[in-house]
């Protein structure tokens, strides 16, 4: 694996991430908008469904969110022909598709910094606290999941027509399990759910999740973009 | 001259049907007249013989869909872009039908046309709404190299997504769907046994006839549109 290059396309993303802003700020101000809207639209008190609808509602919240980074870094890839840059440079198309998962991870995490606070205090916060370390656990085992395979989806569908509306189309069904496993391990982190076993197969799964789309992404990516 | 290869392939289909126009019907009749009611859910579970064919169908389908698809990427050949979707459409078709069998069958007998806790309908639905995605994309790319290169890796992603949505799907939930088959063989009589298996092979020949029909009409259809191109080329 060519290491210099691995790290020169993720510092390319996070530099134009920096210098531009175009990416996080808008996932920061869509996940907190969105608990705002779960908030009124459920109404006041404690939400209806109780831990585990509204950890459901942070991990909608969230894949929406990285759908948003994900169709964003692509499009303006396309726009300032960086794509045809990528194609056209010497090194293995799997690494493009691993800078790009590294990149989005590292998007996902800082908008987590913002957005796990901004949960707690909306839906939770007159409730006990969670094992911080388990649910920080969950959330980074999600991010690599949604963050691989969303890479991958995201690569197909900038190809093709109406490519806005296709990445969640093609994306939602795989990020059913993943939400489901994530909402399991998240709701087991707080109070009186928590169950050291059950925990422990809540991660796995999770480990699974994305020891599996990793492969995929890895194997199948240079079909991808091929042209 | 006839082509030796499409009659060949008319032959297969032909012969297909004519396997499937006997079985139906006889396993029609078994399943009304010969098989006897359940002794919990009485005549109503006679739809068993259909929904769960049906859902085996669906997925063996799929799975020659993906199959293909596999094929595909590793020889490039584009024949096998066809093979590939033709089982996959099919497989959206007799999906639908193992949903609404199977929505039916929840009715008669837990009370409610949906029941979320239910692992083998949730694992279906997952992967029920995964391919209606693979023809969004596939229809958004011009027909080519291209689109079947697309197709054939989100088709091998499935793969994936299958043993994922099944343990995902097993990770809180309470079993009521009936498990007729077990790690010590069928739950269910000769007579019972003989029908369903019956039914089943009545499906799978159905859906063989109906992949050769398609894919033979899709492949006329193709070469319609090279010859359309090169008419209008020469013009």
């Amino acid at each position: 694996m060519n290491r210099r290059a691995f790290v020169a396309l993720v510092r390319k993303d996070l530099v134009l991430e920096l210098r531009g802003s175009e990416v996080v700020l808008a996932m920061v101000t869509f996940v907190v908008a969105s608990f705002v809207l779960f908030r009124f639209g459920l109404g006041g008190g404690r939400t209806a469904g109780g831990t585990r609808a509204a950890t459901g509602l942070l991990w909608v919240a969230i894949v929406f969110t990285a759908m948003l980074a994900l169709a964003r870094t692509f499009a303006r890839e396309r726009e300032h022909a960086i794509w045809d840059g990528l194609l056209a440079a010497p090194i293995d198309r799997a690494l493009i598709w691993l800078a790009r998962s590294c990149s989005t991870f590292v998007f996902l995490v800082a908008v987590q910094v913002v957005a796990l606070p901004a949960f707690w205090l909306f839906f939770l916060q007159d409730g006990p606290a969670p094992a911080y370390g388990v649910l920080v656990a969950a959330a980074l085992l999600a991010d690599v999941g949604i963050a691989a395979l969303g890479s991958l989806v995201a690569g197909l569908a900038s190809a093709g027509r109406a490519r806005e509306v296709l990445l969640p189309v093609l994306y939602l069904p795989f990020a059913i399990p993943l939400v489901l496993g994530a909402v399991s391990a998240t709701t087991g982190t707080i109070p009186p759910q928590t169950s050291g076993l059950h925990t422990l197969e809540r991660l796995g799964y999770l480990a699974l999740y994305d020891t599996v789309f990793v492969l995929f992404g890895w194997g199948l990516f240079e079909f991808v973009v091929e042209d | 001259m006839r082509d030796r290869t499409t009659a060949a392939r008319l032959d297969r289909a032909t012969c297909a049907a004519l396997v499937t126009a006997v079985l139906m019907p006889v396993a029609l009749g078994l399943i009304f007249f010969y098989v006897p009611n359940d002794a919990d859910q009485g005549f109503s579970q006679r739809i068993f013989y259909f929904h769960v064919p049906i859902a085996m169908t669906t997925y063996a389908l799929f799975a020659w869909g993906a199959l293909n698809a596999a094929r595909y990427l590793w020889t490039g050949d584009l024949s096998l872009d066809l093979r590939s979707y033709v089982p996959m459409h099919l497989g959206v078709i007799f999906g639908t039908l193992t949903l609404v069998t199977g929505s039916f069958w929840a009715k008669v007998s837990w009370g409610t046309w949906w029941y979320w806790g239910s692992t083998e309908l949730n694992t279906f639905l997952i992967i029920f709404l995964f391919y209606c995605a693979y023809f969004m994309l596939r229809f958004s790319v011009d027909p080519g190299e291209k689109r079947a290169r697309y197709s054939a890796v989100y088709a091998l992603l499935g793969v994936g997504l299958i043993p994922i949505s099944v343990l995902a799907v097993h990770l809180g939930q309470d079993v009521i769907h009936p498990i007729t088959f077990t790690d010590h063989g069928a739950q269910m009589d000769g007579s019972m046994l003989f029908t369903f298996l019956m039914a089943l092979a009545a499906m799978l020949s159905l859906a063989v006839a109906m992949y050769l029909v398609e894919l033979r009409g899709k492949r006329l259809d193709e070469q319609v549109t090279r010859l359309r191109r090169l008419a209008e080329g020469t013009r």
